[in-house]
């Protein structure tokens, strides 16, 4: 659809597409299917010369001309597993008894390292609270699940205390997600989700924030955030 | 995943449920010159954007501006959709927005250039139509205006 909307201005496009049947009713231009999930489009992440592959693949249409064009990546990367999804994990939720802010405490070395050895890059960032004072946002996620009228001092201003919820929890679980890939390198992405939601009191916290969001009737800004 | 035959029946229902706006045929713009003589522009739908910059919200049809030079570690995602696996991007960028192979065959003389700026929207969108008529047609300008050959679309 972007496709068609650039195309249209006069610029060649070509679109790497993850759903076959999509691309098959948009028709976008040119298109190459690859046979990844959603998040890895270009195949494996640290994997320079697969991600080269796809690449050049998808380029490489951007000389032909009789539109639509789909044409497909058959060779499979060594794609993670469907996604986990938070209510799957949670019933066998077990040992999450812990205080989420102690786990913070717990993480941040490894969270730091990870930052450190990748160059500063880290999906921790969108709510605006720096990681060191993640545990002061710990209690104020806390209230905010207990029902209290909470109320958080650092919250940046003009945004929408829901938004600023939803950003908190995504940065949450980016710093947690990021510590791990550092605490445990060889963990496959499925055994990282299952961890998180099962094994944390963060992931129990996180998941009570959205059944609070729902329960007060922000069910929009609760979707996603427990995934 | 993608292969739909594959997901639970509930997955791929909501895939395949999910508005596809269908058409007949495709527009068709040809590059004029050789890929290695292009300047290629990459695009996403994939909710990245500069660390600094505003988090996109839900229905969000605006776009932000990456510059090409922008290290991997200066992009961040508020992609508001639910249900995909943010691992691979918090691993590495590239895997859904491969701005270090783009600069990397620039240098190898497989493509011409990249453009200056970088584009990039929230995807998974349910009725994207400011996106179809105003936001998509406005990047598409753009990039024409900095001498653009052709645009790279990645998605989520």
């Amino acid at each position: 659809m972007l496709a068609r909307a650039i195309e249209e201005t006069g610029l060649p496009t070509v679109t790497v597409a993850l759903i076959k049947e999509h691309a098959q009713r948009v028709k976008p231009p040119r298109t190459l299917w690859v046979p990844f999930p959603f998040g890895f489009a270009l195949g494996n992440p640290d994997d320079p010369p697969f991600q080269q592959k796809v690449l050049s693949a998808a380029l490489g249409l951007l000389s032909e001309n009789d539109t639509p064009v789909l044409a497909e990546f058959t060779e499979d990367a060594d794609a993670p597993p469907v996604l986990l999804q938070a209510s799957a994990a949670q019933a066998d939720a077990a040992n999450s008894d812990g205080d989420p802010a102690d786990e913070v405490t717990a993480l941040r070395g490894y969270y730091e390292r990870w930052v450190d050895e990748h160059e500063g890059r880290t999906m921790v960032g969108l709510s605006g609270v720096p990681q060191r004072q993640f545990r002061g946002l710990v209690r104020y996620l806390q209230a905010f699940a207990d029902g209290e009228d909470a109320a958080y001092d650092r919250m940046p201003d003009g945004v929408e205390p829901v938004r600023f919820l939803r950003l908190a929890s995504d940065d949450l679980k980016a710093f947690f997600m990021e510590a791990r890939f550092s605490q445990r390198p060889n963990d496959r992405d499925d055994e990282l989700q299952r961890w998180f939601w099962s094994e944390t009191a963060m992931g129990n916290l996180i998941a009570s924030v959205a059944s609070r969001l729902v329960e007060q009737g922000d069910a929009q800004a609760a979707n996603g955030i427990a995934r | 995943m993608p292969r739909l035959e594959d997901l639970p029946d509930l997955t791929r229902q909501g895939m395949l449920n999910f508005p596809a706006f269908d058409h007949d045929d495709s527009p068709c713009a040809a590059m004029s010159k050789p890929l290695n003589e292009a300047k290629i522009a990459l695009v996403t739908t994939a909710g990245l954007h500069l660390r600094d910059d505003t988090p996109f919200s839900s229905g969000d049809q605006t776009y932000r501006v990456i510059p090409s030079s922008t290290p991997a570690s200066g992009i961040i995602q508020s992609h508001m959709s639910i249900g995909f696996d943010r691992t691979g991007i918090m691993r590495d960028v590239n895997v859904t927005f491969p701005i270090d192979r783009l600069r990397e065959m620039v240098k190898r003389g497989e493509i011409g250039a990249v453009t200056e700026d970088f584009y990039s929207f929230m995807g998974a969108q349910r009725s994207p139509r400011r996106i179809e008529e105003e936001t998509g047609p406005e990047v598409g300008r753009l990039l024409l205006e900095e001498g653009a050959d052709a645009a790279f679309l990645t998605p989520t």
